[in-house]
């Protein structure tokens, strides 16, 4: 979801690229990918504890107790990221600054399926997406339903005790297949979703920078996101320093672009 | 032969043993000059037993220092060594007699020497025996220490396991505490009341020469492996109508994962994980359904409070009793199994398929 003022707005660049992140999702994403590379170091040992290289990768990190710190640390943080995370979002939604561009609707389920029929040949038809396309929305969701599964199960794995004491003490061994299975998924959806759209696709090859840089093309812009482009236009006000030329550049367009 | 000696009566003795040893002297001279070879075993067994038959012969000062010096000819016969082995096999240099005098200093280094004897013929367990736990208490200079001869008998070897319960009576010598523990223990009754083959006896678990210091770290994480030893085997496990996925299912949960990637030190760790060994018992180990044993339903909250402590009634339904979670046993675990197993597969494939879908379209685009 937006942060403040998030909206697309055109950069101060000669080149006319468009600020998509702020400096505070660009600091997220850094974070939450590092911790997912170390919660998946010292996770993913524990979870093939049988194979050969998970007893090297435990060595090669100073023996179980140190992996289960880290990954307790790790997870710790990226409980913490959240929680900020959403607690920013609801302070930023409340008071006007951002608008809820990450929640699915109906238009997104239209979307993958007019790109499901693109893709099949059926239709020339392709789906024009605002801020967010529906994969990145999937992709968000999927990190913070995700996230709200791992951090509960890893608590009760981590306070199985207190768990016990007032809840069922099944729960524990079902928290760790949970745990197991779904940090499982979310690793592959990282290694095959995530990497293909942002670094192997065409379209991003060899690397999508955006969320590093906080900037995106205009070209790429009317390509991936002609809505949020023609919305940008709209709301005159937030399209501070952009050149004229640019400006009426957007204005045809608008006017040629079908409403979406 | 030799009239009786009195070693043991008092200031006498000494004069005794020179007399002894002149007469064997003569004995041996007269052999000679008769042209005897050194003839089979047994004429020079008869030779030492001319002075070692006598029960009364004994080394040192008389009292309780002193070191009785008989052998029983009838019973060294019937050992193992009795029809191959002459006395000089093992006691080189003995033939001389006077007997020279011996190399050790104290009691500690004659036990750790006599091991020599044995090293010519059985290198391999002689070898083991410096791996011991007991040569590290030898090595300390504690005379309780055994060497090979307190556990197979000197003149008197047998065949070690001849039957196998004679293991476990032969370490009861010294462990009496532990020994009547396993002689309680589903093992134990079952070995001594029956001589029964399946169950172990202590060497099975602690090893016969290389015996390890049971209490350091890495040997009790080894404990899974152990019991597993006997326990994942389904031949042994049928004929008592017990589970062989103990060990599969133990490793699958927290505690067996915990186990397994932990690597041991060689110093006493007196807690990792929960091993086998840590809800069932060591030597007092029970049948599972025995009212006493600590992994009965009613005992197991107690036996969870040995390292979880404070937990309720409701802790122990966290470990699935060695059983593989199914809709009867453990529903929700197996639920939960169930669910990822087609969850998984679903969105990965899925996305996988809309990838391919694209790639597909951008070649066809161009």
């Amino acid at each position: 979801m937006s942060a403040p003022g998030s909206t697309a707005r055109a950069a101060e660049t000669a080149g006319g690229d468009f600020v998509r992140f702020s400096p505070r999702q660009r600091l997220e994403h850094a974070l939450v990918m590092s911790l997912f590379v170390v919660l998946a170091v010292t996770g993913f040992p524990q979870k093939f504890h049988n194979s050969g290289w998970a007893q090297g990768v435990v060595d090669l990190l100073g023996g179980l107790e140190r992996v289960r710190f880290l990954h307790r640390a790790a997870g710790f943080l990226f409980a913490l990221l959240a929680a900020t995370h959403v607690a920013m979002l609801i302070r930023d939604v409340a008071s006007g600054r951002a608008r809820l561009s990450m929640v699915p609707t109906r238009k997104d389920f239209q979307d993958a399926i007019t790109t499901l029929r693109y893709y099949l040949g059926v239709s020339d038809l392709q789906a024009r997406f605002d801020r967010f396309d529906y994969r990145q929305k999937f992709e968000y969701w999927g990190l913070l339903l995700g996230g709200v599964v791992m951090v509960a199960t890893g608590l009760l794995l981590y306070f199985p005790v207190a768990v016990a004491s007032f809840l069922p003490g099944e729960l524990i061994p079902a928290a760790k297949v949970a745990h197991s299975n779904e940090g499982l998924m979310a690793f592959l959806v990282v290694i095959v979703w995530h990497i293909y759209n942002a670094h192997l696709s065409p379209e991003a090859f060899p690397f999508d920078r955006s969320i590093f840089t906080g900037r995106i093309s205009r070209e790429r812009m009317k390509h991936e996101h002609p809505l949020e482009l023609v919305g940008s236009q709209r709301s005159g006000e937030e399209a501070v320093g952009t050149p004229s030329a640019q400006d009426e550049e957007h204005r045809s367009r608008e006017a040629q672009a079908p409403d979406g | 032969m030799v009239p009786p000696l009195k070693p043991r009566t008092g200031g006498t003795a000494g004069a005794l043993a020179v007399l002894a040893t002149l007469f064997l002297a003569a004995t041996n001279f007269a052999e000679a000059a008769l042209g005897a070879a050194p003839g089979p075993p047994q004429a020079e067994t008869d030779d030492c037993l001319s002075c070692h038959g006598d029960q009364g012969l004994a080394a040192g000062k008389p009292g309780p220092g002193s070191r009785s010096l008989f052998v029983d000819g009838q019973a060294f016969a019937d050992s193992v060594h009795g029809r191959d082995l002459r006395c000089t096999d093992c006691h080189p240099g003995m033939a001389e007699v006077p007997h020279p005098p011996r190399p050790h200093r104290t009691e500690a280094e004659r036990r750790a020497g006599s091991r020599e004897a044995c090293k010519a013929c059985h290198f391999e367990n002689y070898r083991q025996s410096f791996d011991s736990v007991h040569q590290r208490v030898l090595a300390r200079g504690d005379v309780h220490a055994p060497s090979c001869v307190d556990c197979h008998g000197s003149h008197t070897t047998v065949p070690a396991a001849q039957p196998r319960s004679a293991i476990s009576r032969t370490c009861a010598a010294c462990h009496r505490g532990i020994s009547d523990a396993y002689a309680n223990s589903v093992h134990g009754r079952a070995l001594l009341e029956t001589e029964n083959a399946d169950v172990p006896v202590c060497t099975d678990c602690h090893r016969g020469h290389a015996i390890a210091d049971p209490r350091v770290e890495n040997w009790l994480l080894r404990t899974p492996e152990l019991c597993s030893g006997c326990h994942a085997d389904p031949a042994r496990m049928s004929r008592y109508g017990l589970s062989t996925a103990v060990s599969q299912t133990y490793l699958a949960d927290f505690h067996g994962m915990t186990a397994s990637l932990s690597r041991g030190k060689g110093e006493e760790a007196p807690r990792i994980t929960a091993l086998c060994i840590d809800c069932h018992g060591v030597h007092d180990i029970t049948k599972v359904k025995d009212p006493a044993s600590p992994v009965l339903k009613a005992n197991l909250v107690k036996t969870c409070r040995k390292c979880h402590e404070g937990a309720t009634e409701s802790f122990p339904a966290a470990w699935l009793s060695h059983y593989e979670p199914s809709w009867q046993k453990a529903p929700l675990v197996h639920g939960v199994k169930v669910f990822y197993g087609l969850f998984i597969p679903f969105v990965i494939g899925g996305l996988a398929l809309q990838i391919l879908l694209h790639l597909w379209r951008v070649v066809v685009n161009r």
